[in-house]
């Protein structure tokens, strides 16, 4: 997903209300070559600046409520740079869809070539979608972190108020948790919560 | 096993029905799970739509038959709506600044019909175009919206011309209030409760209801694919009576409380039920200071609300047409009113609710100024409200050539 030195020369506009996903956006369509691109957060006054830096593509997060106006603003243009909504252009629906699913949406200016444009999309899918798996994977492992603590916590209570030696301590629980077919950080909470009743 | 339907809503009073519907158990009654997922924008509802993210959405009726006609920069995509989801509902704010210039350049207009204030604003106008000011700016919320008629008809009634003498503009309901006290833009047409926020927070002024340009105009409507509801057309009509049901619930003065508390939770509208509450029962404060109006609470059900009226849909194609926004024959956009509002699919699915459809799906619209009775389908009569639009524009739908032998 190189691009050619021909295709380089595109003003790229990434617009988003997460800054940590259009930074991980704009930093994959620089690597792969595209030199001009810029990004806006949200509440700035959106059309001014879109007007000022004249993209030939916005990339947009497809939740973006400033989508509605920045559509108004294409239906408007009397000018003759006059971009579009990608989905005007049929030719390819599964990256139509892609994108969608993956919270995507692209503008181009009318009349470029959806062969220029497709490798611009496609980047920022795969860039939405490992920022996705991303926050996905951190959020997973600070719930497994969390998760390790409160059992920390729960082995030492019992250890503490029930003279368990660790080991002891930690086969009660896990036995109690499959007992009752529940997590083991459930049950180690149950402890906790117990415990802290008592005093 | 209940089947779960995955539904748009936009933070607005009107997405009141499916929100109801799922709070007060309809939906589960008619063995539906409603997964209702809020939405920033209308461009995001249409999306998703299309590409089956939502199954269904509180949608703005123009832009169901947008979609279907594949207006805007969109590829068609088929759309029907087997009912409306309540009428009207809008209003037209103005900034303080651009409020106090109104009162100021006309006075008697201002202290007259809240519909006429745009000739004030004509006054404004035409002092700053003999100035050389920058032209005011307004927004509405979507392109293809009620509210976009509704202020180029509040504009030309007061002979503003709304492509040439001031700037239209688009911007997301929930960014209104916010664009105002911005000074980004210095006036627009949304849905409650986001003018009576403008107020509140001492930004705008209400200078136009809704009722004041057209009384009972269509608004939003329920829409899906047609090719979802022509696969489940169960699931379609349990839908739709899980919708009335709610709607009738939510029409009721006595539920309005706690209609307003369930629409304050951020999972729907997310504005406190203080501003809520008043939008609700039709007394609101338009103006900083001012005693409360005493306007027709919103309508969810009376008057036929839930009825995906053809000739309301004709009606909304006419204006797009007249708005520039598509080119369309009296034939062509018969046949499109007919294919998306679906009134047959609503008279089906309500049938076992004893709930009675008007007989006459197409009627003039505009000539009304108090309610009537209209003859129902198997005998009776349905009561719908007033049409009387400002300027008093009466509307043919049974094309145009007709309209000269129908008076």
């Amino acid at each position: 997903m190189t691009a050619a030195t021909a295709e380089a020369d595109l003003t790229i506009l990434v617009i988003d209300g997460d800054p940590d996903r259009a930074a991980v956006v704009e930093r994959g369509l620089v690597e792969a070559g595209w030199l001009r691109v810029s990004v806006i957060g949200p509440s700035v006054n959106l059309l001014q600046r879109v007007q000022a830096l004249g993209p030939d593509v916005i990339i947009i997060d497809l939740e973006n409520p400033d989508r509605d106006t920045l559509e108004q603003m294409f239906q408007v243009s009397r000018a003759v740079r006059r971009p579009i909504a990608m989905f005007v252009d049929q030719s390819d629906s599964a990256m139509i869809r892609g994108a969608v699913e993956a919270g995507v949406s692209a503008y181009v200016v009318d009349g470029l070539r959806q062969e220029r444009i497709k490798p611009i999309v496609d980047m920022a899918i795969s860039r939405f979608n490992t920022f996705d798996r991303l926050i996905r994977e951190r959020d997973e492992a600070q719930a497994r972190l969390a998760d390790r603590k409160l059992i920390e916590r729960a082995k030492g209570l019992l250890m503490k108020n029930r003279g368990l030696a660790e080991e002891e301590a930690y086969t009660l629980m896990r036995r109690t948790a499959m007992k009752q077919n529940r997590k083991l950080s459930d049950i180690a909470q149950s402890v906790i919560t117990a415990f802290e009743m008592e005093f | 096993m209940s089947e779960t339907v995955k539904l748009g809503v936009v933070p607005l009073i009107d997405c009141a029905i499916p929100v109801v519907a799922h709070e007060m158990g309809f939906a589960a009654e008619e063995g539906l799970a409603l997964d209702l997922v809020r939405e920033a924008s209308w461009a995001a509802v249409r999306d998703k739509l299309a590409f089956g993210l939502l199954d269904a959405a509180h949608l703005l009726a123009p832009l169901s038959l947008a979609m279907t006609a594949g207006l805007g920069g969109t590829p068609a995509v088929p759309v029907v709506a087997p009912m409306a989801l309540g009428l009207g509902g809008n209003g037209i704010t103005v900034s303080t600044a651009l409020f106090e210039r109104m009162k100021e350049a006309a006075p008697e207009v201002m202290a007259g019909p809240r519909g006429q204030s745009a000739r004030a604003l004509g006054k404004v106008i035409e002092a700053d175009r003999a100035a050389g000011r920058p032209r005011l700016s307004f927004a509405s919320v979507f392109p293809f919206s009620s509210h976009t008629y509704e202020l180029r008809l509040w504009l030309a009634d007061a002979g503003i011309d709304p492509d040439r003498d001031v700037n239209l503009g688009i911007i997301a309901p929930a960014r209104m209030a916010e664009s105002l006290h911005m000074g980004w833009i210095d006036g627009y047409c949304v849905g409650e409760p986001w003018n009576l926020r403008a107020v509140q927070r001492g930004v705008g002024v209400v200078v136009a209801a809704k009722a004041d340009i057209w009384p009972n105009a269509p608004e939003k409507v329920l829409g899906v694919r047609e090719d979802w509801a022509a696969e489940r057309p169960d699931t379609t009509a349990a839908l739709v009576r899980a919708l009335v049901r709610a709607a009738q619930w939510a029409d009721a003065a006595e539920n309005r409380p706690a209609l307003a508390a369930i629409l304050a939770d951020m999972r729907y509208v997310g504005v406190s039920p203080k501003i809520l509450e008043p939008a609700l029962s039709g007394r609101p404060v338009l103006r900083p200071d001012a005693p409360a109006e005493a306007l027709d609470r919103h309508i969810f059900y009376r008057w036929q609300a839930t009825y995906p009226w053809p000739s309301r849909a004709i009606w909304l194609l006419d204006r797009m047409v007249e708005a520039g926004q598509a080119a369309l024959s009296a034939a062509d956009a018969t046949a499109l009113a007919r294919r998306v509002f679906r009134d047959d699919l609503y008279a089906a699915a309500v049938e076992s609710l004893g709930v009675p459809v008007p007989e006459a799906d197409v009627t003039v619209i505009g000539t009304h100024d108090a309610p009537r009775d209209v003859p129902a389908r198997g005998g009776g009569t349905v009561t719908i409200g007033p049409d009387l639009q400002l300027g008093r524009r009466t509307f043919y739908p049974f094309g145009r050539d007709a309209a000269s032998e129908a008076t």
